[in-house]
C-alpha cells in the first residue's frame, strides 16, 4: 500500500518560495553608499570652491540625502553580512556611512525599526504610528508634525524599552545630534550659511518628509490593520519602483525581513499566489 | 539625566541663535534690506532667532 504524503501547509508552501530569496550579497546595497554619501561629501569643496553652483549642490544633495536611509535600512536587519560572521563590522560600517547625510545613528533606526516590526500599526508601541492618516494629504501634514521639537516618537520608544541596545542607541542618537547642530552652527557662523542650508539642513526636511510619506506611511496606510498578512500591503506608485524606493513591494520585507530589498520584487511574483489566498492587499500591483 | 534632558529641551532656542541668526543676518543681506533702529543684520538675527527658538519650544512647533 503506497502511503500519500500529505500537502505541505500554506505556511510551508510560502517560507520554502522566500528562502529561494534569501541569502547572497547585496551588491547594490553596498555600491549605493560609497557612491551617495561620498557623492554628498564631495558637494561640500565643490561648492565651497566655486566649481559647482550651490543650486545645482542643493538638488543633489536633496537625491543623496533622500537616498540615504535604505542601504542603512538592509544594514539594519544584518543583510549585508549577518551577525556572527567575522565581517560583520561590514555590515555596520555600510550602515553608518550610509547614514551620514541624514546623520542619525545606525543604532536608533535599528532599534526602532525592529520595534516597528515587532508592533506594526500599534497605536501605542510602534514607533512609525504618528504616520497614520487615510488620505496623502495627511500623511503629508502627519511628516510636517513629526519634524517638530519633541514630536517624533523614536526618543520615547528607545526610553520605554530600557534595554543596553536601547541605552546605547539613545547615547548614539544625542551626541549626533549635538554634533550635528553643532557642525551647522559652526558653518552658518563661518560664513557657509547658505551651504549649510541648502546643502544640509533644507536636503534634510525635504527627504524625511518623503521617507516619512514613503518608507513609513504609503506600504501601511491607513495603519489601522494589524496582523502578520493585513499590517502591510502592496502598491503601485506613480513613480515606479525606484521612485517610490521599493516601497510597492514593502509587504515582502514584513514577511521575510532578510530578504534584500533588490530581491523583493521577484520574491512578490513567486509570492503572489499565497499572498493572494491569503487575502493581502496587494493593491493592484 | 534631568539636567541632559533641560539641555535637549533648550534645543529649539539654541538652534535660533546657532543657526537662524546667521541665515536672518544672510537673508537681510541677500535682500538689501536693513534692519529696524539701526541694530546690525546680525544682532537682528540673533534677537529674531532666539525669540522664534523661544516660541518654538514652549509651544513645541516651529509652524503652528
Amino acid at each position: 500500500m503506497v502511503e500519500l504524503a500529505a500537502p505541505p501547509s500554506l505556511r510551508a508552501r510560502e517560507k520554502a518560495i522566500a528562502d529561494r530569496f534569501i541569502g547572497g550579497f547585496p551588491w547594490v546595497m553596498v555600491l549605493w553608499p560609497l557612491v551617495n554619501t561620498t557623492l554628498w561629501l564631495s558637494l561640500w569643496p565643490l561648492v565651497m570652491t566655486g566649481l559647482l553652483p550651490l543650486w545645482a549642490g542643493f538638488l543633489i544633495a536633496t537625491v543623496n540625502v533622500t537616498a540615504a536611509y535604505l542601504p542603512s535600512h538592509d544594514a539594519q536587519h544584518h543583510i549585508i553580512v549577518p551577525e556572527g560572521s567575522r565581517w560583520h563590522w561590514f555590515n555596520e560600517l555600510i550602515g553608518w556611512y550610509s547614514l551620514i547625510p541624514m546623520f542619525v545613528p545606525l543604532s536608533v533606526l535599528r532599534v526602532t525599526h525592529f520595534e516597528h516590526h515587532r508592533h506594526t500599526n500599534d497605536p501605542a508601541l510602534d514607533p512609525d504610528y504618528p504616520m497614520a492618516a487615510s488620505t496623502l494629504a495627511g500623511a503629508l501634514g502627519k511628516a510636517l508634525v513629526k519634524g517638530q521639537p519633541l514630536h517624533e516618537r523614536y526618543g520615547e520608544t528607545l526610553r520605554r524599552l530600557g534595554t543596553p541596545a536601547a541605552k546605547q542607541a539613545m547615547l548614539h542618537g544625542m551626541v549626533m545630534k549635538v554634533l550635528q547642530y553643532s557642525i551647522l552652527a559652526g558653518l552658518a557662523w563661518t560664513g557657509h550659511v547658505w551651504e549649510a542650508l541648502l546643502l544640509w539642513w533644507l536636503p534634510l526636511k525635504i527627504g524625511s518628509v518623503y521617507i516619512n510619506v514613503y518608507l513609513s506611511w504609503a506600504p501601511h496606510q491607513p495603519m489601522s490593520r494589524r496582523g502578520r498578512y493585513q499590517d502591510t500591503r502592496a502598491f503601485r506608485s506613480m513613480w515606479g519602483n525606484i521612485g517610490s524606493s521599493g516601497m510597492q513591494y514593502h509587504i515582502i520585507h514584513h514577511l521575510y525581513p532578510t530578504i534584500p530589498l533588490s530581491r523583493n520584487p521577484a520574491a512578490f511574483r513567486a509570492l503572489r499566489p499565497i499572498l493572494e489566498e491569503r487575502g493581502c492587499d496587494l493593491g493592484g500591483l | 539625566m534631568r539636567l541632559i534632558a533641560f539641555g535637549f529641551s533648550l534645543g529649539p532656542i539654541l538652534f535660533g541663535i546657532g543657526f537662524l541668526a546667521p541665515l536672518i543676518a544672510a537673508l537681510l543681506d541677500a535682500a538689501g534690506l536693513r534692519a529696524p533702529f539701526g541694530v546690525s543684520p546680525l544682532t537682528a538675527g540673533l534677537i529674531v532667532g532666539s525669540l522664534l527658538g523661544l516660541v518654538a519650544r514652549q509651544r513645541r512647533t516651529w509652524l503652528w
